[in-house]
């Protein structure tokens, strides 16, 4: 079933990219295309087969010492930052008219 | 609303919690080299990796997977040798990836197990009859942990132009990511407490097995240990769980006993009024003792969970978990059911010595410097004259030896620790430069006795007809006479027995 | 002594300077020269980075007058992708959202190339966030091909492929998620290498797909990667990358030994498939053919799940895309839409309008796969067949040493002739199972093509870790084909003497 321009414009939603009427409609023919190119994965047999998330073979157990670094001075922390107030990042109202903005 | 007693005769409360806490003793954030701490400016503590810099990559602190591993170990989960990170993902400022680095299905600790030893007027909460009790109604109860799992800590959002910090209402936030990719550790347990009282207990148990293992500060009220409570109610005899509220901003033991409390009977009034309870998450309001909801979820969230490519998997070899359980110290019911058998302490005062590990360790110090016999004392002084003192285990341990020879009364050892506390003054030698020793040297205190009874026979009458409470006038009498340094137990039985004759 | 610096070998920069017949400035400034003749065409440079260059040049010539021990590559002109850190530059990944962006830090892989010595001259053109195969997706300008400027230089690392080409400089880094090293290489006519998963650090290079990504060189001649991929691992596995492992080794002290007797694989069916070009097929034909005047045994092999590797990529690539740029919110960094006043409303605007059109179709794709429901179909059997696709190459790689087979199924294209997506998804069917599996490959120059005149590459994918046996076979075949140090004709010999 393919999918339709609401269930893309729910998944912009959660992605939280921002598509105009036009682009919903290119976006839910790229999707449905796209998702086509993915049948031949639906073609096989995978019930015995363990997946390999991580292609680097017997690599396991990565850790470090628990032993501070330097990090980054405010100045630098903050430097690409569009809005600031003081030394922290500042974001607009979460809450609007008492639901998620 | 009816009293929770009430209620809970007609409903069974069905409870889980979900425990997050931070590994404050650790140096370093869960993924990066920052450096944990609490009270720093906004942002002081930030790197690329915690502040989510496009390229910088995760690496976890091997300290981080220990501590966890002991957890799990001190609450009976087994230990799962394969396990790996997931992101989870949601669009947050607080989270710098705009999704969490934690664990999938299969946690480092799976299906753990705590027994709940539920005494006192606690127990009464409980009014079924399915847990065997002792004569004095206590009784015991299995609570299942179903997993606790590694993550990192999200950032402090500070609201701004609403009231009181509320995000209703704020024009703006502001973010500080030094508590951003802080380790964090989630357990879960099954739904397997019924009363306020249990999950109370519970999670008081589990901040003592945490600081006994060393790996937080367990503190609630500065969230270092942050409890959720879900809770839903069913007719007595029923098997079918309702429909469950979860409970959020609770900071002290006190405000989880009293938020489900709070929630049961007001669950027990919406479903007794023929009204539904619906699946929300409330708030509690400690000033105004109540829940409230906050909003409602239209849909399940969809965090698009799947293993952290950055992350190489955790196969825990067998040495690795023998390492971090030679490293669990001996735990709170251990240690209690040894005060019990090596020294005879009352099994409360036990508990609540082992319970916590800076008063365990003063305590068994205090035993070590003091002559055989004499930890009952140690433990009366511990558990009833030292909350609120600071004293060395040498000054405990003097301290306890005096009163254990009856050289000083409980009176004066109050005064006494107001002396030596913050000092390196031994109680004993205060105790003679002060003039404080009472004198046991029986010969001594007849002789005062005689005389007190020699002019007060007034009182020698009334006590042989029978009014035995002049005894307390006539030990003060004696105290007197000796100008306080004869010892009142003494003149009380040398009274008795001559009064007696 | 007069020299040109684009026909000068990397070794030959080093060992000119250290013998003084010119020094790292005089490098330094004709590489800047050769930028400032040859890329008003080009357009592989979206910085150049002069301060940084002529302060590494004195430096390298100070240490010299010194007395100290020269670096590896003292002095050799390098640039990077520009989705590389470095600090002094802007990491823009050709895109609005980053558009300003600042480095807060430097990459270990730009750091190391930086201790070998290297002269960093700027950063590249790329597809925006590595989402294509053109670097006509760049958000400030597309890159020519320098064999012909009508033409793609292939992508994402299109703009490092043609700064090398254009003989700009020696050597430039790029990454390859599914082939965005080795089919620019192939498309500009120089060596381009794709490292084993794990051999070089990811840490500071902006991730596309953590599990595929990888970094890597490029160069005019086998020798000049060689070197660049010793300096990349030198030092061993870098601490802050989890998955990156201890590979630390000298990739020259094997670079010539012989082929003869060792098997390299071929598999026909690959070069009979639909799609491959004539010119770039018999191009093939004629390097297997010099491989085994060379000695190597040719045998045939079989990949039988790789026909399915553009099927995994695409259910695997966009789910790792989403979740790496979910992180581009405006708020830390990043482009931030103006005058919002609900939190909502600005991370939706800023996404929308920070990033270009490719970048929004992955991470949409991304965010339906990885949906509950969905996860499984595609996303959890891809990571299966993912498991058989390897398993196809443990299989080969017990009979051959490497595999060799076309980078790209056709030379450079002209700007805009190809337009739907799905098309060109399908143009990287050579590459991306190399990245599933997580082994090297390399793209190494082999003619130029019969019908159009254009550079050819071959490629050779060798087994997991066997990165310096897979440069061993591209200097064989290098050494049969006669096109070592190519520089595009139109650009040669256009500023940068020395
Ligand atoms: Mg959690
Ligand atoms: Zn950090």
């Amino acid at each position: 079933m393919p999918l339709t321009k609401q269930d893309v414009a729910g998944i912009a939603d959660y992605a939280r990219i921002a598509l105009t009427d036009a682009e919903l409609d290119e976006m839910t023919a790229y999707l449905n295309d796209a998702i086509a190119l993915l049948d031949p994965i639906l073609e096989y047999e995978l019930d015995d087969v363990e997946p390999t998330f991580h292609p680097i073979g017997e690599l396991v157990n990565v850790v470090r010492d628990d032993v501070v670094a330097a990090g980054l001075p405010l100045e630098e922390a903050l430097a690409n930052a569009s809005s600031r107030r003081g030394r922290s990042f500042r974001v607009p109202a979460i809450l609007v008219d008492g639901g998620v903005a | 609303m009816r009293r929770l007693a009430e209620v809970l005769r007609d409903w069974e409360a069905v409870i889980g919690l979900e425990v997050h806490t931070e590994l404050t003793t650790l140096e370093t954030k869960m993924f990066c080299g920052c450096r944990l701490s609490h009270d720093d400016e906004p942002n002081a503590n930030v790197c690329p990796v915690c502040l989510g810099m496009p390229g910088a990559l995760p690496v976890p602190n091997e300290r981080a997977i220990e501590s966890i591993v002991m957890a799990g170990i001190a609450t009976n989960c087994e230990i799962m040798r394969r396990s790996m990170f997931y992101r989870k993902h949601y669009f947050y400022p607080d989270m710098a990836k705009n999704f969490q680095t934690t664990q999938g299905p299969v946690a480092f600790c799976m299906h753990g197990r705590l027994d709940l030893e539920v005494s006192g007027i606690g127990a009464q909460e409980r009014p079924d009859g399915t847990t065997e009790r002792t004569a004095d109604g206590s009784y015991v109860t299995p609570i299942r942990i179903l997993r606790i799992h590694m993550e990192e800590d999200a950032a402090k959002m500070v609201h701004v132009g609403g009231g009181e910090g509320r995000i209703g209402g704020a024009s703006e936030s502001l973010v500080d990511y030094n508590r951003c990719g802080a380790p964090l550790i989630e357990l879960v347990t099954e739904p397997d407490l019924r009363t306020p009282e249990e999950a109370r207990l519970f999670m008081e148990r589990l901040r003592q097995t945490f600081l006994t293992l060393g790996i937080s500060d367990c503190s609630l009220e500065h969230g270092s240990m942050r409890c959720d409570g879900n809770v839903s109610l069913r007719r007595r005899g029923e098997t079918e769980l309702g429909t469950k509220t979860e409970m959020k901003n609770i900071n002290s033991l006190k405000s989880l006993h009293d938020a489900l409390e709070y929630e049961i009977c007001r669950q027990a009034e919406v479903l007794e009024g023929g009204g539904r309870v619906y699946q929300e998450t409330r708030h509690w309001e400690p000033s105004r003792r109540r829940t409230v909801a906050m909003r409602m979820k239209e849909t399940a969230d969809d965090y698009r969970m799947y293993p952290d490519p950055d992350l190489a998997p955790f196969d825990l070899s067998d040495e690795f978990v023998e390492r971090c359980r030679a490293r669990v110290p001996e735990l709170p019911d251990a240690k209690r059911d040894r005060y019990v058998g090596s020294f005879g302490l009352r099994r409360a005062d036990a508990a609540q010595i082992a319970g916590d590990p800076a008063v365990a360790a003063l305590f068994e110090g205090a035993v070590a410097a003091s002559r055989g016999g004499v930890a009952p004392t140690v433990a009366n002084v511990v558990v009833n004259l030292l909350p609120g003192h600071v004293l060395s285990a040498a000054q405990v341990s003097g301290l306890s030896n005096l009163l254990a020879d009856d050289a000083i009364t409980f009176a004066q050892a109050r005064e006494l620790l107001e002396i030596v506390e913050g000092t390196d003054a031994d109680p004993e030698r205060v105790v003679d430069e002060r003039g404080m020793r009472q004198s046991t040297d029986v010969g001594a205190l007849e002789t005062i006795v005689d005389e007190v009874l020699g002019r007060c026979a007034d009182q020698v009458r009334q006590y042989r007809d029978g009014n035995r409470k002049v005894v307390g006038f006539l030990v003060g009498q004696c105290m007197k006479a000796s100008k306080g340094t004869g010892n009142p137990k003494l003149f009380n039985q040398l009274l008795s027995q001559k009064l007696g004759e | 002594m007069m020299a040109r610096l684009d026909t000068l070998p990397a070794r030959q920069v080093a060992a000119g300077i250290a013998a003084g017949d010119f020094t790292a400035v005089e490098v330094a400034r004709a590489s800047l020269d050769a930028i400032a003749a040859r890329d008003g065409q080009v357009q592989a440079f979206l910085q150049v980075s002069e301060e940084l260059a002529l302060a590494a040049a004195t430096r390298i010539d100070a240490a010299r007058a010194a007395g100290e021990p020269l670096p590896p590559l003292a002095g050799v002109p390098v640039a990077f992708k520009d989705n590389m850190n470095l600090l002094g530059t802007r990491t823009t990944c050709a895109s609005r959202m980053l558009e300003s962006y600042e480095s807060a830090y430097t990459a270990t892989c730009v750091q190391r190339m930086l201790d070998a010595g290297v002269i960093p001259l700027g950063k590249l053109n790329m597809d925006e966030f590595a989402f294509g195969s053109t670097t006509d997706s760049s958000a400030f300008h597309p890159t020519n091909n320098p064999w012909d400027t009508r033409r793609v230089p292939g992508g994402s690392s299109g703009g490092s492929a043609a700064a090398v080409a254009a003989g700009e400089v020696t050597v430039a880094l790029g990454s390859d998620t599914g082939g965005s090293i080795r089919q620019p290489a192939s498309l500009c006519g120089v060596v381009g290498m794709k490292p084993t998963y794990g051999v070089v650090s990811r840490y500071g290079v902006v991730a596309f797909g953590s599990s595929l990504d990888q970094v890597g060189p490029f160069g005019r001649r086998v020798e000049d990667v060689a070197l660049a991929m010793s300096a990349l691992v030198a030092g061993g596995r870098d601490r802050l990358d989890s998955t990156s492992q201890d590979c630390e080794q000298d990739y020259l002290a094997h670079l010539d030994d012989p082929i003869e007797g060792r098997a390299v694989g071929i598999i026909p069916a690959l070069l009979e498939a639909e799609g491959l070009a004539p010119e770039v097929r018999a191009a093939m034909q004629e390097a297997i053919g010099k491989l085994a005047a060379s000695g190597a045994r040719i045998v045939e092999v079989d990949l039988p799940n790789m026909a399915n590797s553009i099927a995994a990529y695409y259910a695997l690539a966009p789910c790792e895309a989403f979740s790496n740029l979910a992180r581009f919110d405006g708020v830390r960094y990043g482009y931030q839409e103006p005058g919002c006043t609900a939190l909502s409303e600005q991370l939706s605007l800023s996404r929308a309008h920070g990033f270009g059109v490719e970048a929004k179709r992955r991470q949409m794709l991304g965010a339906y796969l990885l949906s509950s429901g969905v996860y499984d179909k595609y996303y959890l059997a891809a990571q299966k067949v993912r498991t058989l696709i390897t398993a196809d190459y443990q299989r080969a790689f017990a009979q051959v040493d490497a595999i060799l087979m076309p980078s790209s199924p056709t030379v450079a294209w002209e700007h805009g002739s190809i337009s739907d997506p799905a098309a060109l998804y399908l143009s990287d069917i050579y590459t991306i199972s190399s990245n599933i599996a997580g082994n090297c490959g390399i793209s190494v120059p082999v003619c130029l093509g019969a019908q159009s005149g254009l550079p050819i590459g071959a490629q050779l994918q060798g087994r997991a870790f066997a990165d310096a046996t897979l440069l061993t076979f591209a200097r064989a075949l290098e050494r049969a084909c006669e096109m070592e140090g190519a520089v595009a004709p139109a650009c040669a010999g256009k500023g940068g003497e020395l």
